[in-house]
């Protein structure tokens, strides 16, 4: 799982490890990413949003 | 290392060179708010930046060109992936964006907030001038351009504010904090006034908002910054920023003036007078379409002169003028003008150039139209 949420987090950053990305591709099921990337994504809009009030609120 | 010196000091003298460049005018005016002299300085403080990164890059990227290159015998590394070096130059500019977004961020707060504001004035563009009202002031006027046509045809010399002068300039206190409404009678336009650091499109069916505290008296002149249309050029922006309490003054004057007008709407007016008054309001608001001798531009623009509709039917001539004609360029001028200015330029449209219906159209007659 951490594994997971450290090559997502990479994706978000756009740098990633030749090994890490080799070891992502042997799992074979892409639903773990899928999942881990939308919610993750949801959680940086989020955060995203919460700065934003509160600098500008 | 004495190369990269070499390029080090040609950047640093290009850059000097800018300096030089930004001081004869190029570059954007201070201006005369507090706000446009932060915006000027947020702009030296990102070109700065931008320099100093330029310099950076462009001198590793020469230093390396010529320090390694193939005829001395340099050999290319080959590797494929350096996952340091690629995270260092994903953050640092990352981290330079971040950096710029803080203050710029602060800035454009300030330039969103017109709470506080102890004068509104509702801007509206029209094909082509622009239109001022004082709201809650009974106080509102157009403002249209003053350059002759003689200079813009090239018959005369062009004077000193070539295009950049009005009739009738927006007038403002100082140290007052004005909040501008602006929206558009036709086609989006843009108000712009550099030395304020404003620059609002005005868009029609929508109200957008912009506000400025000026710091010094004087005379600050803008365009329309939107293209809206053959007369785009021919639409400034004058302001007149004065001390309060002469501001005080004229806005009672102009107050007095506005009741005046309105006591003239019940009285009967002579035939000259409506005349005179109406010369004067299609010298500035129709000529520039029909032409100052109401010989017009066909077929966008029709002629006055001898225009037998016109002449012949006098219900149909008011409606245009109030109403406009749709699918034309005819706008309606039921807002733009009050009902004496209508009553005048009707009744000189039908008298003008030969015109001699003989008609003279009463105030009173419009207002009651109007309702």
């Amino acid at each position: 799982m951490w594994g997971v949420i450290k090559s997502v987090l990479a994706a978000f950053f756009g740098v990633q490890r030749d090994r890490q990305r080799r070891e992502d591709f042997e799992r074979g099921n892409p639903m773990a990413f899928i999942v881990t990337g939308i919610v993750m994504g949801v959680l940086l809009v989020g955060v995203l949003a919460l700065v934003a009030i509160w600098v500008a609120g | 290392m004495r190369t990269l010196l070499v390029w080090l000091a040609g950047g640093l003298t290009l850059a000097g060179s800018s300096q030089m460049a930004l001081a004869s005018g190029w570059n954007m005016p201070v201006g005369v708010t507090d706000l446009s002299r932060e915006i000027y300085n947020l702009h030296m403080a990102i070109f700065w930046i931008c320099v100093i990164i330029g310099v950076i890059v462009f001198g590793v990227m020469f230093y390396s060109l010529v320090r390694y290159r193939h005829s001395k015998g340099a050999k290319a590394a080959n590797f494929h992936e350096n996952t340091t070096v690629e995270i260092i130059w994903t953050a640092i500019p990352l981290l330079i964006l971040i950096g710029m977004a803080i203050p710029a961020t602060a800035t454009l707060q300030k330039i969103y907030d017109p709470s506080g504001a102890e004068l509104d004035v509702m801007v509206t563009g029209q094909q082509w001038r622009w239109r001022y009202e004082y709201l809650g002031e009974d106080v509102a006027f157009n403002s249209n351009l003053a350059t002759p046509r003689a200079q813009i045809r090239g018959d005369e010399e062009r004077g000193e504010n070539y295009l950049l002068e009005v009739d009738e300039p927006l007038v403002l206190p100082i140290n007052r904090k004005v909040r501008f409404l602006f929206t558009s009678d036709d086609v989006i336009h843009a108000w712009w006034v550099p030395d304020f650091a404003v620059k609002q499109d005005t868009v029609p069916g929508f109200i957008t908002e912009n506000w400025v505290r000026i710091n010094e008296p004087g005379i600050y002149r803008g365009q329309c910054a939107e293209l809206c249309g053959v007369d785009h050029a021919f639409m400034p922006i004058v302001v007149h920023a004065v001390e309060e309490d002469e501001f005080d003054t004229w806005l009672a004057e102009r107050q007095e003036m506005a009741a005046e007008e309105a006591m003239g709407i019940d009285r009967e007016w002579e035939f000259d007078e409506l005349m005179e008054r109406g010369e004067g309001v299609y010298g500035s608001i129709c000529a520039s379409c029909h032409q100052p001798e109401g010989q017009g531009s066909p077929p966008a623009f029709p002629a006055l002169a001898g225009n037998e509709q016109l002449l012949a039917d006098l219900e149909w001539h008011k409606d245009v003028i109030i109403n406009g004609v749709s699918g034309t360029a005819m706008p309606s001028f039921r807002t733009t003008l009050n009902p004496v200015e209508l009553a005048a330029v009707i009744t000189y449209t039908r008298n003008a150039w030969g015109n001699e219906s003989g008609d003279a159209v009463q105030p009173a007659e419009i207002a009651e139209r109007l309702q």
